[in-house]
């Protein structure tokens, strides 16, 4: 057991330092004067323009041999130093971050245990009913075949322009205080309802093909013919099938997350959800350097210990893992 | 399950009753956005508003000693209560008696000059003053006087609306070191508005109930603003049909065609419904060929149409410029009719066939475009900022036009930066640009920007991106800065600077693009208009003194 | 033997073309192929022109209607799927063959440092979020193509390839074929080609119509966030400008959502397939 996690764990450890490895390349290699470009926003101030430009220069450390600067960006990264943004100048780039970072747990944790859940349920359901399958399965092709980014504008066309129940813009109203009231929470609510939805749908007709699948599959295993063979009643071979179906479709959740956190970027951007895609791409559209390292990093860090989460899943559902690991089973 | 939603309810309910604040009350708030484009930091005024302080920051609690309203031309003295010219190179400004920071503090003639000597003794970006004022003398507690070694008059008049007064027992005490970086979160200022709170796509004002102006002006109606970052037009579009924005300050597509039925209104009731901003012009690099030769460059002023941009890309919302690229009542006064019957330009692709062929630019090798003097192809190509959808549409125009009288252009979206860094460094040969060209008190800021004489260095970053030389406009632009408000010397220098633009054309002026301001009446009722000039609807960084603060004062709450 | 893998082959091509999955598939497939080769042709008009009114819902004149500016929205859509379809095909193609090199070659050498180093790679790969990995190489290439776009997106889209291939591979390579090829000493590259490759020909054909797809989606996104091709057009490009031109909130529903119809449909076209194929060569399937 500990030497899955452990195994694990040294593999999210190499990725980390990769991912760290290119953050830290992206604005040093990046074609142009990003420097000069990021000062372009204080044109005008002749000899101010200096001051801020040594003042980069220095926290970037650009004025060191590079392998330097490659081991004080990682003894900043550990002291939770990110740099200070351009684009929201002079706030640090950690703070941001951490105020962005609560829009992406609030949508993406609902959204993918929810859309897992249920559309295994339905998978399964689909699985061994005919009629049900062939009115969802259309559906659910459907579903997962489509961007996020244009169901989330079908989703704001139908229900924000056309039935307009529900804002599709920002996390909470204009006139809210964010704070712990009924009316911040209800307003919260019925802003985060839609990109929700989005997430939600969209993941949902993958896991349901994936699990109806699952299903069939199990159905014409030989264990399951067996059984029913035996005489066991139809409800507990299909529960057999689930739960042997369940397990590829955690290891598929795994597999799945970085292409999830994409589509929640791209939602964001459709519903202007202050998220730290959205932030992301601001920090882009603005050349903001520091804050392209830092929400990269950040989403990164996010999937990998979404990963490891999904792995400690794994092996709690699969006791095999459990066993094989701990020398109970050779 | 059921159990947990139920405790989960109750403790929602607890939550949310036993909260005090709950929110801002709509209908004294007013809501608005297109000014602001990322998370509000730093409220510190030595900074351009380009650096990042949320726009308002110079306005709403800063203020300047005058305010200049371009829809009437005229001065509105502000913290200063007249300013006049007591010499060629002295100028003295009477101060306001009872103005008070927000501190409590008294504002005096040591605040003003102080705001003046921090950028004598610090870089900030308006230190350049200094290379033609001389020193600042404080006559009394209410009486400051400047004084010139080279007054620029022209410049001044900007000046006096433009520079922030900040207090000096609060800014004397910052660091040089610290004085461009500090985010200064609680400023301290003179105005009507302090700050309340920051999010991270939101920044609200609260107004401050013992304002100086109260008695003078009358007090801003809103007891809140908020301004929202709405980070893209649809969605600005979206609020403002759900009335969740009072007033927005952005480009909207499709405003022409959904006004009525929404109920949106705009300054103007019909075309071109909004009040000219600045000037789009198409910068021609001179230094490469065939842009060079200026009788090219007047050709193809006479092959593009805006009237279709116009038309198709902004549905009106813009006028197409003028020869000169001149607007407003400021920039008027200095209009030369005669000059531009003489000198001007219109779409006339005719002409411009005619001025190519005489000009020797013919099509030598038969493959359907010109070709160079010297038999070289033409091949020229014309850029904007991919993603800036509107300008992306007009060179498109832009670009067929030209390739209708034979000259091969194509248009072309690099990324902004390196949209910024082609104009900067002149690897470009056609380009949209108007970030100088803005409404102004005075043309001198636009000829200054259009062919601005800073092209020396490696990069231009000012103006004249077009790299036109010519010492005898630079020298008259100069001189134009000299001269007294519309003084016959004035008009005659202004008159040669119109008709040497026009004759070298080193930039082509195409529209007046917009100050984009869309608003709706379920709150707030009494928006500034055409019948109702109450004021200017503008919420952009480095414009509150042109009149936005009385749009604010004289607005008023449905409920 | 010849005949033998002969004869397989044309059972599963029987399979194949008569599974109701790879039926409906192929023809929509082949329907937007006809789409965007023909569909440019239906139209006087060219992506950028103004061909009419503005705000003109689908009728006879204009297929899809028309934009703000009265470009017509058919042709756009027909000529974005063009090269939204070019994307896929080079992305597709590029990816599935990096993903197969590395994935046999990790599989060929199962178990050893060569493996466990791929593997390794591959892994960290995978767990990078690709969009987020996407951006940033956009973002370095200020001027892009269909082609570069083609590239940049194969790069982040190889690892899952690479990963089945190699599962794929350490099966096949234990069957006593294999064992015989290396007994009698054939190189890699023929052991690889002819015994490992041949095999596993379906698998590796469905692989590549997922990467169609998936690289199809990849890059419509970048274009959505603004850093798709900076010239042309692309299905990705049209729903980006009809979101940029307030569509959705002008209620013109056919210039926003019409052209991502299209493009789903594509998508699930390709998806029919694999499915289909799914069963035809996973008999067990079939049975249902």
């Amino acid at each position: 057991m500990g030497k899955y996690l452990s195994k694990k764990l040294i593999i999210y450890l190499i990725t980390f330092f990769v991912a760290v490895t290119i953050d830290w390349a992206i604005p040093r290699f990046m074609p142009g004067e990003p420097i000069g470009m990021l000062l372009a926003r204080f044109q005008g101030m002749e000899g101010g323009r200096e001051i801020l430009e040594s003042q980069f220069v220095q926290a970037f450390g650009l004025d060191q041999p590079l392998i330097e600067q490659y081991f004080s960006f990682w003894k900043s990264l550990f002291s939770g130093d990110l740099g200070i943004s351009i684009y929201a100048f002079p706030k640090p780039v950690m703070t941001i971050i951490r105020e962005a970072i609560i829009f992406d747990i609030v949508i993406l944790v609902p959204a993918i245990l929810l859309s897992w859940v249920v559309g295994n349920k339905l998978g399964a359901y689909s699985g061994i009913n005919k009629k049900a399958d062939n009115l969802m399965m259309p559906f659910f092709y459907f579903l997962t075949s489509s961007p996020y980014f244009w169901f989330a504008m079908v989703i704001a066309f139908v229900f924000g322009v056309r039935i307009g129940w529900f804002p599709i813009n920002s996390a909470y109203g204009s006139t809210i205080r964010p704070g712990l009231t009924l009316s911040f929470i209800l307003s919260f609510l019925h802003h985060w309802f839609l990109p929700f939805l989005t997430m939600f749908l969209v993941q949902l007709g993958g896991w349901a093909i994936g699990m109806r699948n699952m299903i069939l599959y199990e159905r014409s295993a030989n264990y399951a013919r067996y059984m029913e063979s035996l005489g066991a009643s139809d409800r507990l071979i299909r529960s057999y099938g689930f739960r042997n179906g369940v397990l590829p479709q955690v290891t598929g959740l795994a597999l799945r997350l970085s292409g999830i956190i994409g589509g929640a970027l791209m939602t964001q951007i459709v519903f202007a959800y202050p998220g730290l895609g959205f932030i992301m791409l601001r920090a882009i559209m603005n050349h903001d350097y520091f804050l392209i390292q830092g929400t990269f990093l950040f989403i990164v860090i996010l999937v990998l210990v979404a990963n490891f989460l999904v792995d400690i899943a794994y092996m709690v559902i699969d006791p095999r893992v459990r066993y094989s690991y701990s020398g109970e089973v050779s | 399950m059921k159990r947990n939603w139920a405790l989960l309810l109750v403790l929602v309910l607890v939550v949310g009753l036993s909260s005090i604040a709950m929110s801002y009350e709509r209908s004294e708030s007013l809501v608005y956005g297109g000014g602001m484009w990322s998370p509000a930091s730093n409220w510190n005024p030595l900074i351009p508003y380009t650096g990042g302080h949320p726009t308002g920051t110079v306005g709403l609690v800063f203020e300047n000693l005058f305010h200049y309203y371009p829809l009437e031309n005229r001065f509105q003295p502000w913290l200063a209560e007249s300013g006049q010219w007591l010499s060629d190179n002295q100028y003295e400004i009477k101060l306001r008696k009872g103005i008070k920071w927000n501190d409590g503090e008294d504002f005096n003639a040591v605040d003003v000059a102080f705001s003046f000597l921090i950028a004598r003794d610090n870089p900030t970006y308006y230190s350049n003053i200094w290379t033609w004022m001389n020193d600042i003398e404080v006559v009394d507690t209410y009486t400051v006087r400047f004084n010139f070694a080279d007054p620029h008059y022209q410049e001044w008049k900007g000046i006096l609306h433009d520079i922030a007064m900040i207090p000096e027992h609060i800014w004397s005490k910052v660091s040089a070191d610290q004085l461009l970086t500090i985010a200064n979160e609680n400023p301290v200022g003179t105005g009507p508005y302090l700050v309340e709170s920051v999010g991270q796509d939101r920044m609200v004002w609260v107004r401050d109930e013992d304002w100086w102006g109260n008695q003078i002006f009358g007090q801003p109606a809103p007891k809140y603003l908020i301004n929202l970052i709405v980070p893209g037009n649809n969605n600005a579009l979206g609020m403002l049909m759900k009335r969740e924005l009072d007033l927005s300050n952005y480009f909207l597509p499709g405003i022409p065609n959904i006004k009525k039925a929404f109920g949106i209104n705009t300054y103007y009731e019909d075309s071109p419904y909004m009040i000219a901003e600045n000037t789009a012009l198409l910068f021609l690099n001179t230094t490469i060929e065939p842009l060079d030769d200026r009788n090219f460059r007047r050709a193809m002023a006479f092959a593009i149409n805006p009237k279709i941009i116009v038309e198709r890309v902004y549905e009106n919302q813009v006028t197409v410029a003028n020869s000169t690229g001149l607007f407003g009542q400021a920039w008027m006064d200095y209009y030369s009719q005669e000059i531009v019957d003489q000198y001007g330009f219109s779409y006339d692709p005719a002409t411009a066939k005619q001025l190519l062929d005489q000009a020797g630019y013919l099509d030598r090798d038969g493959d359907g475009w010109r070709d160079n003097l010297n038999g070289e192809a033409i091949e020229l190509e014309v850029i904007v900022p991919n993603g800036w959808t509107d300008w992306m549409e007009s060179i498109k125009v832009i670009a067929d036009n030209l390739k209708a009288v034979g000259v091969n252009v194509t248009p072309s979206f690099p990324d902004f930066s390196i949209y910024l860094n082609a104009i900067h460094q002149g690897t470009f040969e056609l380009a949209i640009n108007n970030f100088g060209a803005s409404l102004s008190v005075t043309p001198f800021s636009y000829w200054n920007w259009v062919v601005s004489d800073e092209i020396d260095g490696d990069l231009v970053t000012d103006g004249n991106f077009s790299r036109y030389d010519d010492p005898k406009l630079f020298k008259m632009i100069k001189a134009f800065n000299m001269t007294d408000d519309a003084s016959p010397r004035a008009m005659e220098i202004a008159a040669n600077i119109q008709q040497a633009m026009l004759e070298a054309m080193p930039s082509i002026p195409l529209w007046h693009n917009g100050l984009w301001a869309q608003t709706q009446s379920e709150y707030w009722t009494n928006w500034p208009s055409e019948d109702n000039p109450t004021g200017y609807p503008c919420t952009w960084g480095g414009k509150w003194d042109f009149g936005s603060i009385p749009m604010l004062i004289n607005l008023k709450p449905v409920k | 033997m010849a005949t033998g893998a002969f004869w397989k082959k044309h059972e599963n091509l029987y399979f194949a073309l008569t599974n109701p999955k790879v039926i409906i598939g192929l023809s929509l497939f082949l329907l937007m192929i006809l789409l965007a080769i023909l569909g440019p042709m239906l139209t006087p008009y060219q992506y950028d022109d103004f061909a009419g009114a503005g705000y003109q819902p689908p009728s006879r004149e204009h297929f899809f209607g028309t934009t703000i500016m009265g470009k017509d929205v058919f042709t756009r859509v027909a000529l974005g799927l063009r090269s939204t379809i070019l994307v896929g095909f080079i992305a597709g193609t590029v990816a599935t063959l990096i993903g197969c090199i590395i994935g046999f070659l990790a599989g060929y050498y199962g178990g050893k440092f060569i493996d466990e180093l791929l593997m390794m790679g591959t892994n960290i790969f995978l767990v990078i979020p690709s969009l987020a990995l996407l951006i940033i190489l956009s973002a370095y290439l200020q001027y892009r193509g269909i082609v570069v776009m083609s590239l940049i997106v194969a790069i982040t889209a190889w690892p899952w390839t690479a990963r089945a291939v190699r599962s794929q591979t350490l099966s096949i390579k234990n069957q006593e074929y294999v064992n015989l090829s290396r007994i009698s000493a054939l190189n890699l590259f023929r052991i690889l080609k002819e015994d490992i490759a041949a095999n596993m020909f379906s698998y590796v054909f469905m692989v590549y119509i997922l990467q169609f797809s998936g690289t199809i989606l990849a890059a419509v996104g970048l274009e959505f966030i603004g850093l798709g091709p900076t010239e042309g057009i692309s299905l990705g490009l049209v729903i980006k400008n009809a979101f940029d031109w307030n569509a959705i909130q002008l209620g013109l529903w056919w210039w926003a959502i019409l052209p991502g119809l299209v493009l789903t449909t594509l998508v699930v076209a390709l998806y029919f397939i694999n499915t289909g194929l799914d069963q035809v060569f996973n008999p067990r399937l079939r049975e249902l």
